[in-house]
C-alpha cells in the first residue's frame, strides 16, 4: 500500500523539486535581467560613475574587476600548477599524496571573509600597502586556488600512462617528461579550472572589502601600494544598501547584470570541458 | 630554519614591492557617510580639474576616518562629529588638525507611518526610554498601537556618538542594547523606509520632504516642539547639531590644503548646501 | 628546474594557508588569555565595556546554517534524484550544466535580491514588522547553496554503479523501490558529504547574510528551542566580521583579539564541516 503510494508520489515530488529549483534560480537571473536591462547602454559601460552611483556609468568598476582578475590569474597559475605537478606527477608516496589531496580540497572550506581579515592585517596594516589591487589579486588567488588546482590534477590523472612511458623510454628524465607530456596535455584542465576559479573569485566581495577596493575615485592603478581599484561587487554591495535612491538602484541592477554577465561568460568558457566530464560520469557506469 | 628564511624573504619581497611601486601620490579620503556626498562630488570635480586620482571611501564611518589617519593610510578623514579627546589619545603620535566644512542637524528619523499615526516629536527622556526598550510601542508616546523597531547606528559611526552624547552625556554611560544595526546613512534610510514603525538616528537632511522617511521634532523641557528646519538650526533653537569636519595629520599642506580650501571656497560651500547641510556662513 | 619551482610554489600554498591559521591564533591570544572558555559561553558582546562573548553569534550562525540546509537539502535531493534517475541523456546534461552555471551567481547579487525582494516578502508573508530576520538570511542562503547541493548529490547518485540498479530491477523491485532501497542507501555517504560541503559554504557566507540579517547583537532566546528568534533580527559570526568593528578593533589588542578569535571559531566550524565532508567522499567505495 505504502509502496504503491510511493511509486506514484516519488517521481512527482522529485519533479516538483526540480521545477522549484530551476524556477528559483532562473527566476533570480531573469529578475536581475528585467530590472537591470534598462540601465544598460554603451554609455553606461563606458563612462565613469558620477554622484556616488546615481549617475554616470560603471567603466572603472568593470576595469577594476578585470584588473583583479588579472592579478588573480598571475598568482594562482604558478601556485596551482606547482601544487598539481607535485601532487600528481613528482610525488610517488601514497600517504603524502592523500594528505595533499585533503589539504587542497579543504581550502574550499575557508570562508572568504577570513581572507579579508587576514589581508587587512597583512597587506593593509602590517606591510603598509593601504588598499591595493595586488593585495586583492593575491587574496582572490587563494580563493580560486583549490578550483584551479583540482582541475589540473583531474586532467593529469587522465593522461594515458602510455604517453609517459613512451617519454621515459626515449630517455627523458622527470623534468623533461613534465615539460613535454604532462604540462602540454593538462593545459586544457588548467584553462577550465582558471575560468571556473575566476568566475568564483571575481564575484567575491568579502576578501576585497577591507583590502583592495574603494567606493569612488580610483581609476587605473599606477603602482602597488596605495593603489585601490573600483570593483563591481563592492559597488553593488554599497548600492544594495542605498536602494532609497531610485536612480542609484537602477544603476545597481545594471551593474549586477554586468557582473553576472562576466561570471557567466567565464563559466561558458569552461563549459565544453564540463560537458565531457558529465558525459563520462554517465558512460563510466 | 629553512622555513623561517622563506617566510622572512617572502615578507621582504612583498614589502619592497609595495615600497618601490608606490603609486604617484594620490589623494586618499575615508570616513563618514554623512560628509561623503559633498566630498565625493568635490573629488569628482577636482580630479577632473587636476588630472590626478582622488580616492573616496566610507569604510567604518567617522571612526574609520580617524583610525585610517592614525595609521597613515589616508590623507584626509571625514568625520561627522567633534573630534574627542579619546580619539586624540588613541593616536598620541598624530597631530590631528580639524577643519569644519559645514553643520548638520541630527534627527530621529522614522518611517512615515509613525508620523501618520500621530507621533511628530519626542522628548529626550522618551528617546532614552525607547533606546533602552522601556517604551516599546508607539501608543505610549501618543501614536497608534504599533511596535517600535529601532535601527541603531553601528559602532564607530559619528551619528551614533553624537546621539549617545546628547542622550547620555557620556558614551561610557550608554547601556548595552540589542537593536538591529545599520551602517551608512544610505542603509539607514533604506531600511527605515521599508520597515513600518521603525526609527533610527540619521542626519536630518537625508529625510527629504515627501519621502518614505520623516525627521521627528524634539520636545524640549518647556513643552515646546522644535523641528530640524534650517531656520531653527540657524537660530540655535534645535539642540541636536553637529559639525561636519575634515581631519588631517598636521596642518594641511600641498594637495591636502588645496582640496580643503576648495571645499571651504564658495563653490565648495555650494556643494555643502546642495546636499542639505548648513554652509559655514549659514551657521 | 620545474621540479624545484613546483616544490617552491606548493610550499608557498602551504605557507599562505598556515600563515592565516597562525595569524588568527596568535592575534587572538589576548582574548583566550583574558576570557578562556567563557569566550564561548558569555552572552554579552559589548566592546565599549570590554565584554566579549560569542554565544549569541554562534547561536545565530548555527540557526541560519541549519535553516539553510533544512530548506535546501530536501529540495536539492529531490532535484538530484530527478536529474539522475528520471531525465535522460541530453536533458540531464543540460540540467546539470545549468545548475553549475547558476552556482556561480555572486553572493552580492543574492544580497541585492535579499534586501530588495526577500525582505519585503518575508515581512508580508509572516506579517512581521521588519524583514531583517534569521529566517530571511536562512532562506537566502538556502537558495544560494541549492545549486552546489544539487550538483554534488547528483554526482553521488551517479557514482552508484549501474549494476546495482539492474540487480534491483531483476529482483522485481519497481524503479521507485530501487531508488529507495538500493540507490539512496548506496549513495548515503556521498549524499551526507554533499550536505556537509554545502553546510560549510553556508557557515562561511558573509555578504548576503550581512545585508539581510539585521545585525542585532546579543539576541538569545529565553528557551533553547524557542522559534521566536527566527523571525527576529540577529547576528552571525560572519556578519560581525564583515562589519565596522574590524576597523575599530585594530590597535586595541583585546578587541582585535576578540575579532580574530571570532574569525578562528568561524574557520574551525566551516573547516570541520568541510573536511569531514571531503573525507567521506574519499572513503566512498565508488571513488
Amino acid at each position: 500500500m505504502l509502496d504503491k503510494l510511493l511509486n506514484r508520489l516519488l517521481p512527482i515530488v522529485c519533479f516538483v523539486c526540480t521545477l522549484l529549483t530551476f524556477l528559483l534560480l532562473v527566476g533570480v537571473i531573469s529578475y536581475v535581467f528585467s530590472r537591470g536591462f534598462s540601465a544598460l547602454s554603451w554609455e553606461f559601460l563606458s563612462t565613469p560613475t558620477k554622484e556616488a552611483g546615481s549617475a554616470g556609468g560603471i567603466l572603472y568598476q568593470i576595469l577594476g574587476t578585470l584588473i583583479l582578475g588579472f592579478g588573480t590569474t598571475i598568482f594562482v597559475s604558478p601556485l596551482a600548477y606547482g601544487y598539481a605537478l607535485i601532487h600528481s606527477f613528482f610525488l610517488k608516496s601514497g600517504k603524502r599524496k592523500r594528505l595533499m589531496s585533503v589539504f587542497i580540497y579543504s581550502l574550499n572550506g575557508f570562508p572568504s571573509i577570513i581572507f579579508g581579515i587576514f589581508g587587512f592585517f597583512l597587506f593593509v596594516k602590517f606591510l603598509g600597502w593601504g588598499k591595493s589591487w595586488l593585495a586583492g589579486g593575491i587574496l582572490l588567488a587563494l580563493v580560486s586556488l583549490p578550483t584551479v588546482t583540482v582541475a589540473i590534477i583531474e586532467r593529469i590523472k587522465e593522461i594515458p600512462s602510455l604517453h609517459k612511458e613512451a617519454a621515459y623510454a626515449m630517455g627523458f628524465n622527470g623534468e623533461k617528461v613534465a615539460w613535454s607530456v604532462i604540462i602540454p596535455q593538462s593545459l586544457g584542465g588548467y584553462f577550465t579550472g582558471l575560468f571556473l576559479g575566476l568566475a568564483r573569485a571575481i564575484g567575491e566581495t568579502a576578501p576585497i572589502l577591507f583590502t583592495a577596493t574603494v567606493f569612488a575615485g580610483a581609476t587605473l592603478p599606477t603602482g602597488v601600494s596605495q593603489s585601490p581599484v573600483l570593483s563591481l561587487p563592492y559597488h553593488l554591495f554599497v548600492l544594495a544598501q542605498d536602494s532609497y535612491n531610485p536612480q542609484a538602484l537602477t544603476n545597481g541592477w545594471g551593474a549586477a547584470l554586468v557582473l553576472i554577465g562576466i561570471v557567466f561568460t567565464l563559466s561558458f568558457l569552461a563549459l565544453p570541458a564540463r560537458m565531457i566530464v558529465h558525459q563520462k560520469a554517465k558512460n563510466d557506469e | 630554519m629553512f622555513k623561517k628564511y622563506w617566510v622572512f624573504s617572502l615578507l621582504l619581497i612583498l614589502t619592497l614591492l609595495g615600497k618601490s611601486f608606490a603609486a604617484e601620490k594620490p589623494l586618499r579620503i575615508n570616513g563618514s557617510t554623512t560628509v561623503n556626498p559633498v566630498v565625493t562630488e568635490a573629488a569628482e570635480i577636482l580630479s577632473q580639474r587636476w588630472q590626478r586620482p582622488i580616492y573616496v571611501d566610507t569604510q567604518g564611518g567617522s571612526s574609520g576616518g580617524i583610525s585610517s589617519i592614525g595609521d597613515h593610510l589616508i590623507d584626509i578623514g571625514m568625520i561627522s562629529k567633534p573630534l574627542s579627546e579619546k580619539d586624540r589619545k588613541r593616536y598620541p603620535k598624530i597631530d590631528f588638525v580639524v577643519t569644519q566644512i559645514g553643520t548638520d542637524a541630527l534627527a530621529l528619523v522614522v518611517n512615515k507611518d509613525v508620523v501618520e499615526g500621530g507621533v511628530k516629536a519626542l522628548s529626550k527622556e522618551e528617546v532614552k526610554a525607547i533606546y533602552e526598550k522601556k517604551i516599546t510601542n508607539w501608543k505610549e508616546v501618543g501614536g497608534k498601537d504599533q511596535a517600535i523597531f529601532f535601527y541603531n547606528k553601528e559602532p564607530g559611526r559619528g551619528t551614533w556618538e553624537v546621539f549617545a552624547k546628547w542622550v547620555y552625556t557620556k558614551i561610557k554611560l550608554v547601556p548595552p542594547v540589542s537593536h538591529a544595526e545599520v551602517g551608512g546613512n544610505e542603509e539607514a534610510r533604506t531600511k527605515v523606509g521599508t520597515t513600518p514603525g521603525s526609527i533610527t538616528q540619521l542626519s536630518a537632511s537625508w529625510a527629504q520632504e515627501g519621502g518614505s522617511i520623516v525627521a521627528l521634532g524634539i520636545k524640549l523641557d518647556d513643552g515646546s516642539v522644535i523641528y530640524p528646519t534650517k531656520k531653527n538650526i540657524k537660530e540655535r533653537l534645535y539642540p541636536l547639531v553637529r559639525p561636519l569636519n575634515l581631519i588631517t595629520n598636521k596642518t594641511p599642506e600641498g594637495i591636502n590644503k588645496d582640496f580643503i580650501n576648495y571645499v571651504l571656497s564658495d563653490e565648495g560651500q555650494q556643494l555643502v548646501k546642495k546636499h542639505g547641510y548648513m554652509s559655514l556662513n549659514e551657521f | 628546474m620545474i621540479r624545484k619551482a613546483s616544490f617552491f610554489f606548493s610550499f608557498l600554498c602551504l605557507i599562505f594557508f598556515s600563515a592565516i591559521v597562525i595569524f588568527l591564533f596568535t592575534e587572538s591570544l589576548p582574548i583566550w588569555k583574558s576570557e578562556g572558555a567563557s569566550f564561548f559561553s558569555r552572552k554579552l558582546w559589548y566592546y565599549r565595556n570590554e565584554s566579549f562573548g560569542l554565544l549569541a553569534m554562534v547561536f545565530g550562525t548555527v540557526w541560519v546554517s541549519i535553516l539553510a540546509l533544512g530548506i535546501a537539502a530536501p529540495i536539492g535531493l529531490g532535484t538530484a534524484i530527478y536529474i539522475s534517475e528520471y531525465s535522460g541523456g541530453k536533458a540531464r546534461l543540460f540540467l546539470k550544466v545549468l545548475v553549475e552555471l547558476l552556482a556561480g551567481v555572486p553572493s552580492v547579487v543574492y544580497g541585492l535580491l535579499g534586501v530588495l525582494v526577500l525582505r519585503g516578502w518575508i515581512r508580508q508573508t509572516f506579517s512581521l514588522q521588519s524583514g531583517d530576520t534569521l529566517l530571511t538570511a536562512g532562506i537566502l542562503l538556502a537558495i544560494m547553496i541549492l545549486p552546489t547541493l544539487v550538483s554534488l548529490s547528483e554526482d553521488a547518485l551517479q557514482g552508484v554503479p549501474r549494476r546495482y540498479r539492474e540487480a534491483s530491477r531483476a529482483m522485481g523491485l519497481t524503479k521507485v523501490q530501487a531508488i529507495i532501497y538500493t540507490l539512496l542507501p548506496s549513495a548515503k555517504t556521498g549524499l551526507i558529504s554533499s550536505g556537509l560541503l554545502a553546510l560549510g559554504r553556508a557557515l562561511g557566507e558573509t555578504i548576503a547574510v550581512f545585508l539581510v540579517i539585521g545585525r542585532a547583537d546579543n539576541r538569545l532566546p529565553k528557551t533553547l528551542f524557542s522559534l521566536k528568534p527566527l523571525v527576529e533580527a540577529g547576528q552571525t559570526l560572519t556578519s560581525k566580521l564583515g562589519g565596522s568593528e574590524v576597523n575599530l578593533a585594530y590597535g586595541d589588542p583585546l578587541h582585535w583579539g576578540a575579532i580574530c578569535g571570532a574569525a578562528l571559531v568561524l574557520l574551525s566550524m566551516a573547516l570541520v564541516a568541510y573536511i569531514i565532508g571531503e573525507l567521506l567522499i574519499f572513503q566512498a567505495p565508488e571513488r
